[in-house]
């Protein structure tokens, strides 16, 4: 029987209310909400370091106030990474919240083992090099040390077991984003963990499914002169019918805005990947080159014929480092005498911050080399210039240090120079390194822990 | 004169200090045109200093798409970029820029 699989969440912030729709109309089976991109994690480990009961996703608060409550109510199971590094105290908030809702008899799993911070030395000592995947440089032998956060990517296995045991939701910190969509399927088809094919295009579904607005119209520049601007703030979010030899058709929450066609699906499908042959994840290797697409009706796309290969033996891990803090100040220039001005400005805050321990300076022209840098054509004399000024240091004080001394020239500036006050009054954001590296899978034990209302 | 945008769509997006680029072809003539003259090389001159490392070409036949990974592009990364599109989205749409028949 088809298996339908809703996707509400690409990341944190995302609008996790689109789950909604999807709930109320009967349109899905299960519902699954992505919280983490590489950055995520190292953010809620500030909020920890504040808080030790946080380090999970805000947005859990919404999904447990307003949407477990419909989706218990018809048993709809809902999945989701916004564990994130605390999924165990996400559970507790859950059920506290789920008691004041009288959602008795509902089944919380937490799912931990991701995180092995603690565990950083343990693991070198029984030959874990962490060898860095872009430079090989082993974890030992690097000079920063101050690793904030170390996870490692955990496949489908831990959500298949939770949800055969009767959990109503699923809460875990790092898995690998199409891993979350596609444990539901080998739950509910029984699929075998060396059935590579079926995997595979599970994986594929997970994958287009991911990114919620993205394979509905959001980012589409297929779409740009066939959708209306004002449907991108309402995309009905994306819904997959999986079959039981693992093709599927991909479409979106019915009386909904957005699109979901061919364009959209091969947008996606493309999306943040390196070697579309050889798609690694925890479960199986997925090959995107032997699928074929077709229009299956007005919103509807069916993906058939993925392929799959043998799961590697090791399992990505991605750790976070702090590197110091960057700055942003904005300041306008016009005319006359634009690149005389520019001179001007930055010659003023080289002086100012002579002796001042910056590391990075950069100067951006928005409007004009921003984005592009030197594919851009020069403009010789325009009417105004955006100037962004990036710069860096090892600790926030300096940069607070290093924005007073340059608003100290606010009356000895350029000429009829502007400052954008926003970025005058914004706090230093944090320069996070990240490490990303290999662990063997036999290492990495995944723990299930259950809390019932 | 064409661009390749008469030819193509596509989208770009990170991880970590990579940013890969689908061209997607818009008729099965442009995908056959693509594939022949839209080399790894060409792609790395275009982009210029923005991208430092090396670039790699994939075929999806079956979708008639390309997709090019761009290896040390991202000024590090988007956790350490100072870039103001610091995940590369843009990426995509200047490559759509280049002038196709000259």
């Amino acid at each position: 029987m088809t298996l339908r699989i809703g996707s509400a969440q690409g990341f944190y912030g995302d609008d996790v209310t689109r789950a909604l729709p999807m709930i109320d109309g009967g349109h899905v089976d299960v519902v699954c909400f992505e919280a983490l991109s590489e950055l995520t994690l190292a953010i809620l480990r500030k909020d920890m370091l504040a808080n030790p009961a946080r380090g999970y996703t805000f947005d859990l608060n919404i999904i447990a106030k307003q949407i477990l409550p419909r989706a218990f109510a018809r048993n709809i199971p809902l999945i989701t990474n916004g564990g994130g590094l605390n999924p165990l105290g996400a559970a507790e908030m859950i059920r506290d919240t789920a008691a004041k809702l009288g959602l008795r008899g509902l089944k919380i799993a937490a799912i931990t083992g991701d995180d092995i911070l603690a565990s950083l030395t343990d693991l070198q000592a029984v030959g874990e090099t962490f060898a860095d995947m872009d430079t090989g440089e082993l974890l030992a032998h690097t000079a920063n040390q101050n690793f904030v956060t170390a996870n490692v990517y955990l496949g489908a296995a831990p959500i298949v077991e939770a949800l055969q045991n009767g959990a109503h939701i699923i809460v875990t910190g790092r898995v690998a984003d199409p891993s979350l969509y596609l444990a539901p399927m080998i739950a509910h088809f029984g699929w075998s963990w060396d059935d590579w094919n079926r995997l595979a295009s599970g994986i594929v579904a997970g994958h287009l499914l991911e990114c919620t607005g993205q394979v509905v119209g959001g980012n589409s520049l297929a779409l740009i002169e066939h959708i209306d601007p004002r449907d991108l703030a309402h995309l009905g979010y994306p819904i997959a019918h999986v079959e039981s030899d693992g093709s599927f058709v991909l479409t979106k929450t019915p009386d909904t805005h957005g699109v979901v066609s061919l364009e959209t699906v091969k947008e996606q499908l493309l999306y943040e990947v390196h070697d579309p042959a050889r798609y690694i994840t925890p479960d199986v290797i997925a090959n995107f080159t032997t699928l074929t697409l077709a229009h299956d009706g007005v919103d509807r796309v069916r993906v058939s014929g993925v392929t799959g290969s043998p799961r590697p033996d090791t399992l990505k891990v991605s750790m976070g480092r702090m590197e110091g803090y960057m700055r942003e100040l904005i300041f306008t220039l016009g005319y006359p005498h634009v690149w005389g001005k520019l001179a001007q400005l930055k010659a003023m805050i080289a002086e100012s911050w002579r002796g001042l321990p910056i590391h990075r300076v950069e100067y951006h022209l928005l409007g004009v080399n921003s984005l592009f840098g030197n594919i851009a054509k020069a403009v010789d004399d325009p009417l105004e210039l955006i100037v962004r000024v990036m710069f860096t240091a090892d600790d926030p004080d300096t940069l607070k240090t290093a924005v007073r001394k340059v608003m100290a020239n606010g009356l000895s500036c350029p000429p009829g120079m502007s400052v954008s006050g926003t970025t005058v009054g914004a706090e230093p954001r944090v320069i996070l390194g990240l490490w990303s590296s290999l662990i063997a899978r036999k290492r990495v034990q995944p723990t299930i822990s259950y809390t019932e209302v | 004169m064409r661009r390749l945008y008469d030819l193509a769509y596509g989208r770009s997006g990170d991880k970590g200090n990579i940013a890969n680029v689908s061209v997607i072809a818009r008729t099965p003539e442009a995908y056959h045109e693509i594939k022949a003259k839209l080399t790894a090389a060409r792609v790395k001159a275009f982009y210029g200093d923005l991208v430092k490392g090396d670039v790699m070409r994939y075929e999806l036949d079956n979708i008639q798409a390309l997709n090019f990974v761009l290896y040390d592009a991202l000024d590090g990364g988007a956790t350490r970029s100072l870039r103001i599109d610091a995940l590369g989205k843009s990426l995509a749409g200047i490559l759509l820029y280049m002038e196709w028949d000259t």
